[in-house]
């Protein structure tokens, strides 16, 4: 009997616990995060605008591009606060044509990627463009012990566009000679790397990109490539997108330039911002924008201050701001405030 | 005094857990704590939401430990690296070097005589080793790549776990210390050890051995302790009434009838491996992992299966090399059924 007692009891205590749970469900937005921290901070702002201010449920879902934004054309994830939309122009231009996305406008304005050296390095060598690393005496300094001979620049991981953006840049720049694209398997392995190479002193040679965290910490120069020119790009991506789709023998001469000083985008899944009820949450994420400054602020704390906790950020950003009071209607603003 | 013996531990203990506590409070940015100290006890908001500056601050000096290890022993960690990376690349190079046959010439010439010539065995494990290029051809490289790192891990592990499994099978001090530690690598997650692994070693092939090691070495040392335990008391007492050393007892009797055991561990070290190499590929270390992970992050199910199956392939050529391995020896050490007193 005893045992049926407790057996109903925790059933109703579940249940209670359901209700209390579904109560403010109101609405349910699903955001979609990635694996670096530029990207972490964008959700966690928003993702306590929406959830303070709109009183909406947030769930966010992290993972690497690739599922994360498949899940996105598949309407599965709602909204994702950082599209590195030119390192993904065909995925997206095709998906935008099928009608499975909309996008919302810049979120980041000028944030730039390419590859970097180590300042010390770049110094005493006088390193300043690709042109001055292809010398083998250059190639040693950056060693890979597993490719003998050759030098290794650790690049994007293999899943990201920039990791045969970068193949085909280094077969055209002539650095496939001397260096090994490297795939550090991760985003917080290329992270390490180059922390790693910092905190022992030794040289380094890297993919990279701002707005991030640890570009504040660390003193790392952009090599100069050949200017930036649309029709240049657009030759290349065509061959980019093939060595996607058929593998890296289909390379054929092209021409290459600098990655353009891109913006990043908002985007969100059609079936999402085509619901009436979510116009209020769209219009906000549409007028959402941090220069990267800010950003770099906000990831600055992340790292020394913060502990390692986004909500924190996120309150501090909008506690320390108020560039976010005119993205939202006045009463959402107040109620963002008083929840500080 | 023998009447308070009991409380000294918990006392002990709970000394701690206050030094703990003050710590805590003492550490915490002003911002998170009371203006006075005293307030804690007139508002009791705190009982809430767990209070912010009731934090064990453990962070800051794991970080700190860690930049001090990175500069202080950089050279002793470059050193094993470089041994292990030389290990590594001279193995992987002669392997790949070779025409892809005599590669599968060996391994057969390796299971037959490992299974005792089976003949069974060696025609299953051949196929499987076939199938590894004949599934795609690049991935013949890459899963030497894999196994050359597989092996180096298996072997630090061997020349490390048995070791100390026989250490805790004689010593129940050395178990009790052991045991925590073990279950402390068996339980933490991969990353924790595979980032810092990148910090100290580099992208590459030497954080994963690292990791194997870190991931694969406890039940090798698990079941040779239990092996050696569950050597009968009579056999060895009978052994000791022959007059036999402690160490002859050990390595004439003890390790011998525990060999069968030993095998298991060295099996199931080998598939750990195997099950963090894979995992590996997400520090940069090249092998038939990266397949699986490409694979998933270009959302390529075909490609990310096709990898896995090569795995598996190579679970099952290790497994039944080990394993039939150890069934040979488990045959010499168990008496012959036909043989009646």
């Amino acid at each position: 009997m005893k045992f049926l007692r407790n057996l109903i009891l925790s059933f109703v205590f579940v249940g209670a616990m359901s209700l209390t749970t579904s109560a403010n469900a109101g609405c349910k937005v699903h955001l979609g995060d990635f694996d670096w921290d530029s990207a972490n901070i964008h959700t966690a702002i928003a993702g306590y605008i929406i959830e303070k201010g709109y009183g909406c449920e947030v769930e966010s879902t992290k993972g690497s591009t690739t599922p994360i934004m498949a899940a996105l054309f598949d309407q599965q994830i709602d909204i994702i606060t950082e599209v590195w939309r030119d390192n993904l122009v065909q995925l997206i231009e095709d998906n935008l044509a099928k009608g499975n996305i909309i996008e919302l406008g810049v979120n980041t304005p000028s944030s730039t990627q390419g590859f970097y050296v180590d300042k010390p390095t770049a110094d005493k060598y006088g390193l300043k463009s690709v042109d001055d690393m292809k010398s083998p005496e250059i190639a040693k300094l950056f060693a890979d012990p597993e490719a003998p001979g050759k030098g290794r620049m650790t690049s994007c991981i293999s899943g990201w566009t920039c990791y045969t953006i970068n193949l085909v840049k280094h077969k055209v720049y002539g650095l496939d000679k001397y260096y090994t694209n490297f795939d550090p398997g991760s985003g917080g392995a290329l992270d390490a790397a180059i922390a790693g190479g910092f905190k022992k002193g030794k040289p380094v040679f890297s993919y990279y990109w701002t707005p991030t965290g640890l570009m504040g910490k660390v003193d790392l120069v952009k090599l100069e490539e050949p200017k930036y020119d649309q029709a240049c790009w657009d030759e290349m991506t065509k061959v980019v997108e093939d060595i996607k789709a058929n593998g890296p023998d289909v390379y054929k001469d092209t021409c290459a330039c600098e990655y353009v000083n891109m913006s990043l985008t908002k985007a969100a899944s059609t079936k999402f911002a085509n619901n009436a009820a979510n116009k209020p949450i769209i219009d906000f994420i549409k007028n959402y924008s941090i220069p990267t400054a800010d950003v770099n602020k906000s990831l600055a704390f992340y790292m020394d201050e913060s502990g390692g906790d986004m909500e924190e950020t996120a309150k501090n950003f909008l506690s320390s701001n108020n560039m976010w009071e005119s993205w939202v209607p006045s009463d959402v603003a107040s109620k963002v405030k008083a929840s500080l | 005094m023998k009447k308070y013996k009991k409380f000294i531990k918990p006392f002990v203990l709970s000394i701690l857990f206050i030094f703990f506590i003050i710590i805590s409070y003492r550490s915490a940015k002003p911002r998170y704590k009371p203006e006075n100290f005293t307030d804690i006890f007139n508002d009791f908001s705190w009982l809430g939401n767990w209070p912010k500056w009731l934090d064990f601050p453990l962070m800051q000096p794991l970080n700190s430990g860690f930049d001090w290890l990175i500069v202080k022993y950089g050279l002793f960690f470059e050193g094993i690296n470089n041994f292990l990376l030389g290990l590594y690349t001279s193995m992987k190079n002669s392997l790949v070097g070779l025409p892809w046959p005599i590669v599968i010439a060996i391994v057969i010439f390796i299971t037959y005589f490992a299974s005792g010539r089976k003949t069974n065995t060696t025609v299953m494990v051949a196929f499987c080793t076939f199938f590894l290029g004949f599934l795609s051809p690049r991935y013949w490289d890459k899963c030497i790549m894999t196994t050359c790192i597989v092996l180096i891990g298996m072997l630090l592990c061997i020349v490390v776990g048995i070791p100390i499994g026989i250490a805790m099978a004689r010593n129940k001090k050395v178990r009790n210390a052991l045991l925590p530690i073990l279950d402390l690598m068996q339980t933490i997650p991969s990353f924790c050890y595979l980032i810092p692994g990148i910090l100290l070693f580099g992208l590459g092939a030497v954080p994963a051995i690292i990791a194997i090691f870190v991931y694969a070495v406890p039940p090798l040392i698990r079941l040779t302790d239990l092996g050696i335990r569950l050597v009968d008391k009579e056999v060895i007492e009978a052994s000791e009434a022959f007059g036999a050393s402690k160490r002859q007892t050990l390595l004439g009797v003890q390790i011998p009838l525990a060999l069968p055991n030993i095998m298991q561990g060295v099996n199931q070290c080998t598939m750990m491996s195997l099950a963090m190499v894979v995992i590996a590929s997400m520090i940069g270390t090249r092998g038939i992992g990266d397949e699986v992970l490409l694979g998933l992050q270009q959302l390529n199910v075909g490609m990310a299966t096709e990898a896995g199956i090569a795995i598996v392939l190579l679970a099952i050529i290790f497994d039944r090399i080990t394993q039939s391995y150890g069934e040979k020896i488990q045959e010499r050490t168990q008496p012959k059924k036909e043989i009646k007193f």
